[in-house]
């Protein structure tokens, strides 16, 4: 049956190669830690992908009752974490998974530098890994405000004086971010939302895909 | 087909137990998390004073407002505005809920001039008799919800909204 | 090569044979040893490290439940702000007086800036054909010491953070009700207890008074002779007000 439905939409787009491209490939012995246990640093790509994933999807179930308002944004992450069913394990795998996503980024990163992957021909793979390192920095930036709390209202007061000690347009950038040239507020907020949940993922999930399928193009770096 | 499992079959099948273990143990707090509203108790339903005292009731349906105090919905608390139709049948009270069972809109005692002794509903002209009936041939599917009414120091109160008992 | 569902292609699947330039990607075959496929093989040896990380994830999460603290006070301006643990390296490099005050751009913008610049830009400047740390000493040079200079400054920012301090700042207090024309609160406001015990008793460099279960004449010892890092002394007003604060601060507890 399964074929059947497999072999009608093949015949119609030809879905055979993108399954190739996707899994039908081989996996070279030195980054296999079933051949070489130290082969487990070329985990830490697939790990912070799976955590991306997980930020992912528990993002999407946490909008279901987050509310982007100075009024009610604090009293609704505090009710979801405790008067909602599974709402503090849900929370946790978002705030936790966030801390795990730059850890286990920050090793990806290590390992490609030291085994140096990023050379000929692999330098643009290199750029847009660094690029996605950046976005998950401004999605941990704008995602510590959300929340409301005084950490997080008295963080991003920081980092805003920051993003405007930029020179010449230091004070627009400030602007543009908070939404207003001295109260950090309403706006702020529905900025850092709207950022966080839209924005940022969308430049994320581009940025991924231009990062997997340049691994599949040039295949795995070999061995040292 | 052999009964054997090939090794490729096998390794299939454990990828996919793998699988699915990653995908319900990720996915398991989060959709209960989703349904948690579905599987709340619903409010039992607290008397709300109102204003109407209950010798000052005839056979005539008359709307009554009410405020419904401090009601919470998740993290908003507020005072919430809502109203019924209350009238005498012999010695009983009987307060109707005004919402029209077709698609929600809010009914009017003798709200069509055509239609004397009737409640309608302006949104498509639904009907219902005096009890809470609704009238054939017009779109509503059933007759209106009926509040449980207690009298307390002569005034009315009301109770939770339960199905129509007249009809 | 047929290998597809009546598709023909040429050597690596990706390429269709009719009328394709050939630009094949590497054949893994050329790295010598074990080579595995893929799916299902390889997978389910990833997918098993998914699990047991996933295991471990879950079990962190319901171990520590992700913090919240009361609701943002712009007005409260005791607070002290830390950023989030990956931001602290920076939040303590701008300590520094070389990156602060007139200094500020070189150690919110320069820096930063040039290390993920430097970061972007390795392949253009490492371009040897050396892939061993050991056989290019500068970039590994380089990374060790960013490495290092950012575990140091984490290390100092969290050496350096009263985060006992922090978490009574940030801490959930139950609000009271209070009547703020009330005689007591005339005093407190007076004198300088609000400066640290918070307009509405919230706490801030202080405790907070909420709830605290002391008696009258135990407030009355502590505002006299001080607690902790209250000195002694501060309150500089009559007897018979210290009795009337005591007694209002003493209402507070429910």
């Amino acid at each position: 049956m399964l074929n059947k439905i497999y072999d009608w939409v093949d015949e119609r787009l030809d879905i055979t190669p993108i399954w190739r491209d996707i899994a039908d490939h081989e996996v070279p012995e030195h980054v296999n830690p079933a051949h070489h246990f130290s082969a487990f640093i070329y985990c830490f790509g697939g790990l912070t992908f799976f955590v991306t994933v997980i930020q992912i999807l528990s993002g999407m179930f946490l909008t279901m009752y987050y509310t982007p308002d100075i009024e009610n944004a604090w009293k609704s992450v505090y009710y979801l974490q405790n008067e909602v069913a599974f709402g503090e394990i849900v929370r946790g795998m978002h705030h936790w998974g966030a801390s795990l996503v730059i850890v286990m980024m920050f090793l990806h990163t290590l390992r490609v530098f030291f085994t140096g992957s990023y050379k000929k021909p692999r330098e643009l793979n290199w750029i847009v890994g660094v690029l996605i390192f950046v976005t998950m920095l401004g999605l941990g930036f704008t995602g510590y405000l959300l929340p409301w709390d005084m950490k997080a209202l008295f963080a991003t007061k920081v980092g805003i004086e920051i993003a405007g000690s930029v020179p010449f347009i230091g004070d627009q950038i400030k602007i543009l971010l908070a939404g207003d040239d001295v109260i950090l507020g309403a706006q702020t907020l529905t900025r850092f939302f709207a950022i966080h949940v839209f924005f940022l993922p969308a430049a994320l999930l581009g940025l991924l895909a231009a990062h997997f399928i340049m691994i599949r193009r040039q295949g795995i770096s070999g061995p040292l | 087909m052999s009964s054997k499992v090939s090794r490729r079959q096998f390794l299939s099948y454990t990828l996919m137990g793998t699988g699915g273990f990653m995908a319900s143990a990720m996915l398991m707090p989060m959709v209960r998390f989703a349904i948690d509203p579905v599987l709340q108790p619903s409010a039992d339903g607290e008397l709300i004073p109102t204003s109407q005292k209950a010798d000052a009731l005839t056979e005539e349906p008359v709307k009554v407002d009410f405020v419904i105090k401090d009601r919470k919905d998740a993290w908003y608390v507020s005072d919430v505005a809502d109203s019924a139709w209350v009238y005498k049948q012999g010695d009983e009270i009987i307060a109707l809920h005004p919402t029209c069972k077709h698609l929600g809109c809010t009914v009017n005692w003798e709200g069509d001039d055509k239609n004397p002794n009737r409640f309608f509903c302006p949104c498509h002209d639904g009907l219902y008799e005096k009890n809470g009936q609704n009238v054939a041939g017009t779109p509503p599917l059933g007759p209106l919800d009926q509040y449980e009414v207690e009298v307390v120091d002569g005034f009315v109160y009301l109770g939770k909204v339960v199905e129509n008992q007249l009809v | 090569m047929q290998r597809g569902k009546g598709m023909k292609f040429v050597g690596d699947s990706r390429i269709k044979a009719e009328g394709r330039m050939v630009n094949m990607p590497k054949d893994y075959s050329e790295y010598p040893g074990k080579t595995e496929a893929f799916w299902p093989n390889f997978l389910l040896k990833e997918w098993m490290v998914g699990a047991v990380f996933l295991i471990g994830y879950l079990i962190l999460t319901v171990a520590h439940p992700s913090p919240l603290e009361r609701q943002a006070d712009p007005t409260d301006t005791a607070y002290i702000p830390v950023p989030d643990w990956y931001f602290l390296f920076m939040y303590q490099l701008l300590k520094y007086e070389f990156a602060s005050g007139p200094w500020n751009v070189v150690g919110a913008i320069i820096m930063p800036g040039l290390a993920i610049g430097a970061l972007m830009l390795v392949p253009f400047m490492d371009t040897t054909k050396e892939r061993r740390p050991s056989k290019r000493p500068l970039p590994t040079a380089f990374m060790l010491l960013a490495f290092a200079s950012i575990f140091y400054l984490t290390w100092e920012s969290v050496v350096n953070h009263d985060w006992e301090a922090a978490a009574r700042q940030g801490a959930i207090v139950e609000e009271v009700e209070f009547d703020e024309n009330s005689e007591g609160y005339q005093i407190y406001a007076g004198a300088s207890c609000i400066g640290c015990h918070g307009d509405s008793f919230q706490g801030g460099l202080g405790d907070p008074l909420v709830n605290n279960g002391l008696t009258v004449d135990e407030i009355k010892d502590i505002v006299i002779n001080g607690r902790g890092d209250m000195s002694p002394g501060l309150f500089d007003g009559s007897d018979e007000e210290l009795e009337v604060l005591a007694e209002f601060i003493e209402s507070l507890n429910q």
